[in-house]
């Protein structure tokens, strides 16, 4: 009886799933799981959004910071070349003849303290060379005069112009790439003042190197286009002059400074314009989104792994607290079933929480009670068993039969004659009722019939040592009764009350209904009895002999047929005599009975 | 249980729809945008040069916009042949993603190219072509177009008649072969014209030089001559210089190397036809990505050829050309 079937319940952690969907442990995980998930993607998403635009300005910022760094390179480098080009202006000046050698040699000292100084030429505005630092032989098919150099020096003498890049074709011996810086001024050649163009050529690599090394991201470059728009630097120049790319220059002429979103080459491009002041070259950064969407997309595949991860947590952790609630649950669920099926020996596994533990506890405790109820229900069918064969015993009472055909013979010894018929008309009439076709159940009228036959054969016996009445209202006649339930009280009487007694005795038998219920009263004038004997009467202290079946039996029987409001009660004064009064409920139909399911 | 299974179903397909939903923000990358860098080699026909390296110049920049890892390969001289069929066979083992071949042999370097077609690796010809079929695609200059250009300047320098040398250099290459047919189909047109030699000179300078001193001895009454890539060029024009027949004997060059430009300003040579090597090395990547992403690629790209003269050197966009290079 004690947890026989434990071993079955497996303990924790086997986590059987149930997928019924209306199931606790379904609804715990599904909602558990929702809740958090949602949660989860709210805040990812919320994070999300926070740093991928954190990232985004702190890109665009990077890459304008990166622009201007180039910008104020550029400002420093060309305002240093400004300076040169002064210089070497200075110096021709002071020289009072531009063929003096103490000019040539400061001239190729400052050369050479600048290694991107390519070359310093002095000429007519005709285009005849006056002085070339370092002193090199001059090419043929120059074209001088159609560069560009040459024409802004001679359009705005006053201003110092920078060329974009070309090549030098001027001096034998090489092609560098060069920005020449150029502007008319005085010099004096042979005591007379004339004009000329003065030349300085600064070498592009340096500007090339620094425009080439900006990488604005793996794709972003950065080009440089001068105040006509011609490109000064592009990595892709060639592309750019075969057609093949194509930079939209037009919204960079309108900035000074500023950055756009360019989408003419179907890409959208971040652009980043700054003006070196001094040449009014402008600087363009460009740079792809897409990039800094690289950036989104890392942070991208993090929050959804990281998504995944928590989701995988969540729903493990929801079956686990799930299962776990609902697990006792089932169990309960699957001990109530046993128990449905009838087994209720069984008591549960008190486990899991403190509800489920109180929940079992109580049904352990409706399970014993059930049990103790049982019990009872057992012990009263045998009671009744036990009665019932009593009653069995009593219709045929052995003892009776001895005394009343001992009486017979006795009188037809006197040969009464008269008597003899009645005591045996009586014996046959009292018989047929007590076995009456096996019945329990029997009216009110045949019950009185039976105890006035009783009472017939007894008054012979006694030779009238007592007188009896019967009294009936009409409407107890009909009424059910337990069957041999007065007898008993009867003998009683005589046995105890009259038999003894000096005097005639008289017993009244009165049924009667009274606030629906059936009353039968048998009184007598005997002896009474006192207050002591009379308990031990219902508990079973004294036994009347007689015909077998006890008073207290009698008592019994009702109660397990009607219930404990029902039974006997007695009242007795010593020498007074007693009256026993038998409550039974008011029954008329069979039907009844058997609705309540007795027979 | 099935309608549990679905309702899970349902349910992971909403997580997962909530999670891809902020990755969907971003605008589309350009198709030609590699997400993973690819390898692609290209194999050209000589490992120096002028000409060489600003297509490798211009393979970079493509190679930095398209997210691709290059390898250079060149054998060391231009008519070894072998070597280059050596190189596309290592790039094939090296399970290369694509393959870039100037072709330094028409017919010779088919069978390797088909083999490295049968391995699944596009092959993208540039500058020269080789006889496979299963070429991509092919960038580079329309050299019979080239040649042609040549000859009509060339033409027009000495007029309708005169005797005119040829400075091949390698035979077989697919290139030399169309500029010199494109040369030669042009003079044709011309019955005054007569073309009385062609040589090869294997892109080695000094043999271009030797050649052409039997040329002069051979014809001297020459009245032009024209050399078909860059080394025929440096090595006949200056030794045309040295003999003396400058500015007699009418030049027309291929390519601009600075020694080319020199002679030009000098008057030696007349006028040079200049390809766009960088272009060519652009392309050809741009090419290649675009083969591997199975975006459809034309059969040819042609970057057009050039006729370089005094007049229009210092124009920009051919200063860029002339010296791709900032030194």
């Amino acid at each position: 009886m004690k947890l026989e079937r434990k071993p079955k319940l497996l303990p924790f952690p086997r986590i059987r799933l149930s997928f019924k969907l209306r199931s606790i442990q379904t609804m715990i995980t599904v909602s558990f799981t929702l809740m958090a998930i949602l949660v989860v993607v709210a805040v990812s998403f919320m994070l999300y959004n926070k740093f991928a635009k954190t990232a985004e300005e702190n890109a665009y910022l990077n890459i304008q910071q990166i622009i201007e760094q180039v910008n104020y390179h550029l400002e420093l480098y060309v305002k240093g070349m400004q300076d040169i080009y002064e210089v070497v202006e200075d110096q021709i000046h002071e020289t009072p003849d531009i063929s003096s050698a103490v000019l040539r040699e400061r001239l190729t000292t400052l050369l050479r303290t600048r290694e991107d100084l390519v070359s310093v030429g002095l000429f007519t505005p005709e285009g005849t060379l006056v002085l070339d630092v370092p002193d090199l032989d001059m090419r043929r098919n120059t074209l001088l005069e159609t560069q560009s150099w040459f024409e802004s020096a001679r359009a705005r003498p006053r201003e110092l112009s920078f060329s974009a890049p070309h090549i030098q074709n001027l001096y034998k011996g090489q092609y560098i790439w060069v920005v020449s810086l150029s502007r008319m001024m005085k010099y004096r050649e042979n005591g007379k003042t004339k004009e000329g163009i003065l030349l300085v050529d600064v070498n592009f690599r340096t500007i090339d190197e620094l425009s080439r090394k900006v990488s604005l991201g793996k794709r972003g470059y950065a080009y440089i286009i001068d105040d006509l728009g011609n490109m000064v630097y592009h990595p892709q120049q060639q592309l750019i002059y075969a057609g093949l790319k194509y930079e939209n220059l037009e919204p960079v002429f309108e900035y000074a400074y500023g950055s756009y979103m360019d989408k003419s080459t179907g890409e959208s491009r971040y652009i980043t314009v700054r003006t070196v002041e001094p040449i009014r070259w402008k600087i363009v950064g460009v740079a792809y989104p897409d990039e800094i969407v690289t950036t989104k997309r890392d942070l991208n595949q993090f929050v959804f792994w990281f998504l995944l991860v928590v989701c995988a947590a969540v729903v493990v952790l929801a079956v686990v607290v799930s299962a776990k609630i609902s697990q006792p649950l089932r169990r309960l669920e699957k001990s109530v079933k046993s128990v449905g099926q009838g087994d209720f020996s069984t008591p549960i596994h008190v486990s899991g929480a403190y509800e489920v533990v109180q929940l079992s506890k109580r049904f352990n405790f409706m399970l014993h009670r059930i049990r103790q109820l049982m019990d009872q229900i057992i012990h009263e069918q045998e009671a009744k068993r036990k009665s019932e064969l009593d009653v069995l015993q009593s219709q045929i009472n052995p003892h009776f039969l001895y005394n009343t055909l001992n009486s017979v013979i006795r009188l037809a010894e006197r040969g009464k004659k008269e008597e003899i018929i009645a005591t045996i008309t009586s014996l046959s009439k009292f018989f047929r009722i007590s076995l009456s076709k096996g019945k329990n159940i029997i009216t009110v009228e045949e019950e009185l019939e039976h105890v006035r036959h009783y009472l017939i054969i007894q008054k012979i016996r006694f030779k009238n040592k007592f007188d009896f009445s019967i009294e009936c209202e009409e409407e107890a006649l009909s009424c059910l009764t337990l069957k041999l339930i007065l007898q008993p009280i009867a003998e009683n009487a005589i046995v105890h009350g009259i038999e003894k007694m000096q005097d005639e005795g008289v017993i009244r038998i009165a049924a009667f209904v009274k606030d629906e219920r059936l009353t039968i009263r048998v009184s007598d004038n005997g002896l009474g009895m006192t207050r002591k004997v009379m308990d031990q009467i219902l508990t079973g202290g004294v036994r009347s002999g007689g015909s077998g079946v006890g008073v207290k039996n009698v008592n019994e029987r009702i109660r397990l047929y009607y219930g404990k409001s029902y039974g006997l009660s007695f009242e007795s004064e010593l020498e007074e005599g007693t009256t026993v009064t038998i409550t039974l409920p008011k029954e008329k139909t069979e039907e009844i009975r058997r609705e309540r399911g007795i027979l | 249980m099935s309608k549990c299974l679905k309702e899970m179903r349902i349910g992971l397909a909403l997580l997962l729809g909530l999670t891809v939903l902020p990755s969907c923000g971003g605008e589309a990358p350009d198709l030609h945008v590699l997400d993973k860098p690819k390898n692609v080699d290209m194999i050209v026909k000589r490992d120096h040069g002028d000409f060489w390296n600003t297509v490798k110049m211009g393979a970079e920049v493509a190679a930095k916009e398209y997210n691709v890892k290059i390898t250079f390969k060149a054998p060391p001289s231009e008519n070894d042949i072998d070597e280059q069929i050596r190189l596309v066979d290592e790039s094939i083992q090296h399970q290369a993603d694509a393959i870039i071949l100037s072709a330094t042999d028409y017919m010779k370097l088919a069978q390797v190219t088909d083999r490295a077609a049968y391995y699944k690796i596009p092959v993208i010809s540039m500058d020269s072509e080789v006889a496979s079929a299963r070429v991509k695609s092919f960038v580079g200059t329309n050299n019979y177009e080239a040649g042609q250009k040549a000859a009509e300047r060339l033409v027009e320098l000495i007029g309708e008649n005169g005797r005119i040398g040829v400075m091949n250099f390698v035979k077989g290459a697919k290139n030399a072969d169309e500029r010199e047919e494109g040369f030669m189909d042009y003079a044709a047109r011309f019955p005054g014209i007569e073309v009385v030699d062609i040589q090869y000179c294997e892109s080695d300078e000094r043999l271009a030089r030797r050649l052409t001193r039997e040329m002069i001895r051979k014809h001297p009454d020459l009245n032009g001559i024209v050399a078909l890539n860059e080394i025929a060029s440096i090595g006949t024009a200056e030794e045309i210089q040295r003999l003396g027949y400058g500015e007699k004997v009418k030049i027309i060059t291929f390519d601009s190397p600075a020694k080319v430009m020199e002679l030009l300003q000098e008057g030696i040579v007349q006028g040079t036809v200049i390809q766009n090597p960088f272009n060519n090395g652009y392309l050809a990547v741009q090419l290649a990505v675009q083969a591997l992403e199975g975006i459809e690629v034309p059969e040819r790209v042609d970057t057009r050829s050039k006729l370089i003269d005094l007049d229009n050197m210092l124009w920009p966009e051919n200063q860029k050309l002339l010296f791709p290079f900032v030194k």
